[in-house]
């Protein structure tokens, strides 16, 4: 009998041989699938806390809205997006500026036998958020009446335009059970104590979450029995799960989007939920080699954002003008700068700085480095040495706070993209003088801009809160800290037998999809 | 002519005895080295993976240090409308999503490799001989304390290491390197330890000392001479897992920043588009490919050479 061994030499001739043919460009033909009641989702990381007082956000906040009741939600109204009463309530009215009065639908059931849904528990739910992580969303509220068991108030302590919208339809307002949660001992991590609405949660580090039919949900049936969400950290992975028909629907990346925009593969969709993300380059004011005003004004003009566009967006976002992102009250179509080389070339000899050199900080993906290295062949072309620093999120995002160490002294140039609500007001509260050090890295401080701050909340009138919010956006564009980059949106291939909801944000909403 | 020949760790320990075969004339002496000689080269001649590996070898550090004058485009020089463009006459290897040349790219990427593997591998060698022989020589609480360290860091995975440094320092070509070196510097060491606990008891370094050599004088003129050879083999078949090493970190983002080009982010960039432009991968991967196998087979056949033991089918 012929034997057969394996030699050192024999291995590496076999693994070049096979690496070889694996070169080989190969494209799988799509196969989209849905079996039977279950559709399959992606999520990028594991959900590690569901409280929605001390959540991180995104997953969870989709986890939140299969499990949890929500007096209001999301809709589209044509190219904007405004809000709607939920199954939960068969009333949600604003009485005045600063009473909103709800009624809740009858047969809510908490699961784990914790009785009905009651207006108490709205009480506590929004109440004990002015204590959380995420009491910002709740700085308006002042109390909640509960005047029945299914009916209250909600009472703000200013008029506050925006409170359904950005608080009620988002994360923050989902509703708790008051006894489960006195039970869990006041806070939750990975399992809620109860749950009301379509689905049940059960999670697999690392693997799966989980969402199977609630049996005690006496509301509409959603469209999938069943939803498994894969934890796939790659989002190449996760398009390429998709393509080969292990997905329903996935977020997908600027480069996919422009060849599936190019190019559908049969089958498929695209559905966009918005463009409500603001990307731009921010500067520390206060930094030594940045303090003139003169140096950041020649950024500015050194930047050519319309080949970062195209180059490293494959031309799939919107140009930003500021922080106000499109669609919402207050965007803006122009800059206060323009691309301009050889007026940045000027502002620096004027400033008298020769030699400069920068480090600009970003997160390291694939599109914040493409950006980068353009930003760096812009300031070269103006004498601007830039040295690229990519960091993973952890350090990213503590870096220009002051409470998490000491490198906001050294902060010079950074990328930055902040995610926002469907009103200007949610965008503009991280740069007042206040969040100094804490989200306004860039650490200019200006009465006017405060000011009008307050005055965007208070105000009611659409076209007096435009004029608020475009001037704000002017002094930011004074301080010459910002060199404004793009709206990008979040974008997702799904079956064409799904149809996607999606919250403005980027949260899916399982609970409404929809086969067909 | 007697013959003092020791089994090292990798078993490739040739000694070098000539110094007391006093009954041996010089001629014959130089002769018979000569013939040797002969019959290495012989042997590689006839050794055709040694001679691919050679090939390849050179072909790597040609296209490296000669890369400036090869690269028909600036490595950095960027040209967004003609992004994601395929092969053409124009750009043979496509261009990447900034529009820069691959080929350029690949060329410089090389240099990048060239340092990292020269750079790294001689200095983790030259380390690594030198604590080696100390912890082989000297006395024995430093030897223990010596292998206690090189076990400690050779227990580290060089990946996460890296990223544990990343962290500290943030990327850079010179993070690569340190991690480079510290990583390979145990190997070396151990090699050359064991190999000098073989000499140390041997006739010639006994009556070296016995006639009053220092430690330094017998570890340079004695040791060292019969160590190094193994581990410049050792070597040769390590540049290729420095080449991946730097080529993994740099994909991961833990290695050069940007604009440096170097395999690993062409790897990387290409891995983003694969769908888009297959080439990225391609272009990038076939040099790291061509150049593992290239320093494999050489090094694969110059142990054959050295060490006729460690012959086929190992």
């Amino acid at each position: 009998m012929k034997q057969t061994e394996t030699t050192r030499r024999g291995f590496l001739g076999t693994t070049a041989a096979l690496g070889a043919v694996g070169l080989i460009p190969s494209w799988t033909t799509a196969v989209f699938a849905q079996t039977g009641g279950t559709l399959r989702l992606r999520i990028g990381r594991d959900n590690n806390v569901l409280d929605p007082g001390f959540m991180t956000g995104n997953s969870e906040i989709e986890a939140q809205k299969q499990c949890l009741p929500f007096l209001a939600q999301y809709t589209r109204d044509g190219e904007t997006f405004t809000w709607e009463p939920t199954y939960f309530v068969t009333k949600l009215e604003q009485r005045d500026a600063t009473h909103i009065d709800f009624e809740l639908a009858e047969g809510l059931q908490w699961s784990n036998g914790y009785g009905p849904v009651t207006a108490s528990d709205v009480k506590y739910s929004y109440e004990r958020m002015k204590e959380t992580d995420w009491s910002g969303y709740f700085d308006a509220l002042d109390h909640v009446e509960a005047t029945s068991e299914r009916t209250g108030t909600i009472v703000l302590n200013k008029p506050f335009a925006p409170f359904i919208m950005i608080t009620l339809c988002h994360g923050p307002g989902a509703v708790l059970s008051e006894k489960a949660m006195a039970d869990a001992g006041g806070k939750f991590t990975t399992k809620f104590p109860a749950v009301c609405g379509p689905y049940t949660y059960e999670a697999t580090p690392g693997q799966r979450a989980v969402f199977s039919a609630n049996p005690d949900w006496n509301g509409p049936k959603p469209a999938f029995e069943r939803v498994e969400c894969n934890v796939i950290t790659e989002i190449k992975a996760a398009e390429l799960a998709f393509e080969a028909g292990e997905l329903g629907c996935t977020r997908v990346g600027a480069d996919t989007l422009a060849r599936y925009t190019k190019d559908m593969p049969d089958g498929a969709g695209i559905a966009v939920a918005g463009e409500l993300q603001y990307m731009w380059m921010g500067m520390n004011t206060q930094h030594p080699k940045l303090q003139d005003i003169r140096v950041r004004q020649a950024i500015q003009h050194a930047v050519d954002v319309d080949t970062i566009l195209q180059g490293a967006y494959s031309g799939t976002t919107a140009k930003s003008y500021g922080i106000i992102c499109p669609g919402l009250i207050g965007q803006r179509d122009s800059a206060g700068y323009s691309y301009d080389p050889e007026k940045a070339r000027a502002l620096l000899a004027e400033a008298g700085v020769s030699g400069l050199e920068l480090t600009l900080r970003t997160l390291n993906n694939q599109e914040r480095m493409l950006t980068a290295q353009i930003i760096q062949a812009n300031l070269a072309a103006v004498g601007i040495t830039l040295n690229v620093l990519p960091l993973d999120s952890g350090p990213f995002w503590e870096m220009g706070q002051e409470s998490k160490g000491e490198t906001w002294k050294e902060l010079e140039l950074w990328l930055m993209r902040f995610g926002t609500t469907p009103d200007p007001y949610e965008a503009s509260q991280w740069f007042t003088s206040n969040q100094v050090g804490v989200w306004n890295w860039e650490r200019w401080t200006d009465e006017e801009f405060d000011r009008l701050y307050e005055e965007g909340i208070n105000e009611t009138d659409p076209q007096a809160r435009h004029d608020i919010y475009v001037r704000m956006q002017e002094i930011m564009d004074n301080t010459g800290a910002y060199v404004w980059i793009n709206h990008e949106p979040e974008a997702f291939v799904h079956s064409s037998g799904v149809t996607v909801n999606a919250a403005p944000s980027g949260e899916l909403n399982y609970r409404r999809f929809a086969k067909g | 002519m007697s013959e003092n020949r020791s089994e090292s760790e990798t078993g490739i320990l040739a000694v070098d005895v000539s110094g007391l075969s006093d009954h041996v004339t010089d001629a014959e002496t130089r002769e018979s080295a000569a013939r040797e000689r002969r019959e290495k080269l012989r042997m590689f001649l006839t050794n055709w993976q040694g001679l691919t590996g050679l090939i390849l070898v050179a072909v790597f550090f040609a296209s490296a240090i000669f890369a400036p004058w090869l690269a028909p485009y600036d490595p950095n020089a960027l040209d967004v409308p003609a992004r994601l463009s395929g092969p053409t006459l124009d750009h043979l290897a496509g261009t990447d999503q900034l529009g820069r040349d691959t080929l350029s790219r690949i060329l410089f990427g090389g240099r990048v490799a060239l340092k990292i593997a020269a750079i790294g591998v001689s200095v983790a060698l030259t380390v690594g001989l030198i604590l080696g022989m100390i912890a082989g020589f000297g006395p024995r609480w430093l030897d223990s304390l010596l292998l206690l360290v090189f076990d400690t860091v050779r227990s580290f995975p060089t990946i996460v290491l890296a990223l544990a440094t990343v962290a500290l320092t943030g990327p850079s070509l010179a993070v690569v390197l340190a991690i480079v070196i510290i990583t390979s510097i145990p190997q070396y060491a151990r090699v050359a330890r064991t190999a000098t606990l073989t000499l140390r008891n041997t006739d010639f370094i006994l009556a070296e000392r016995s006639l009053g050599a220092s430690m330094t004088r017998t570890l340079l003129h004695h040791v060292m001479p019969n160590v190094v050879g193994p581990l410049l083999i050792l070597a040769a078949m390590d540049v290729p897992v420095v080449v991946t090493v730097e080529a993994g970190l740099s994909f991961l983002g833990l290695g050069v920043t940007p604009p440096t080009a170097s395999w690993g982010t062409i790897l990387n960039e290409g891995y983003l588009v694969i769908r888009d432009a297959p080439w990225m991968v391609i272009a990038g991967g076939i040099p790291l490919i061509l150049t593992t196998l290239g320093f494999t087979f050489l090094g694969e056949a110059l142990r054959d050479i050295f060490d006729p033991r460690m012959g086929k089918g190992r």
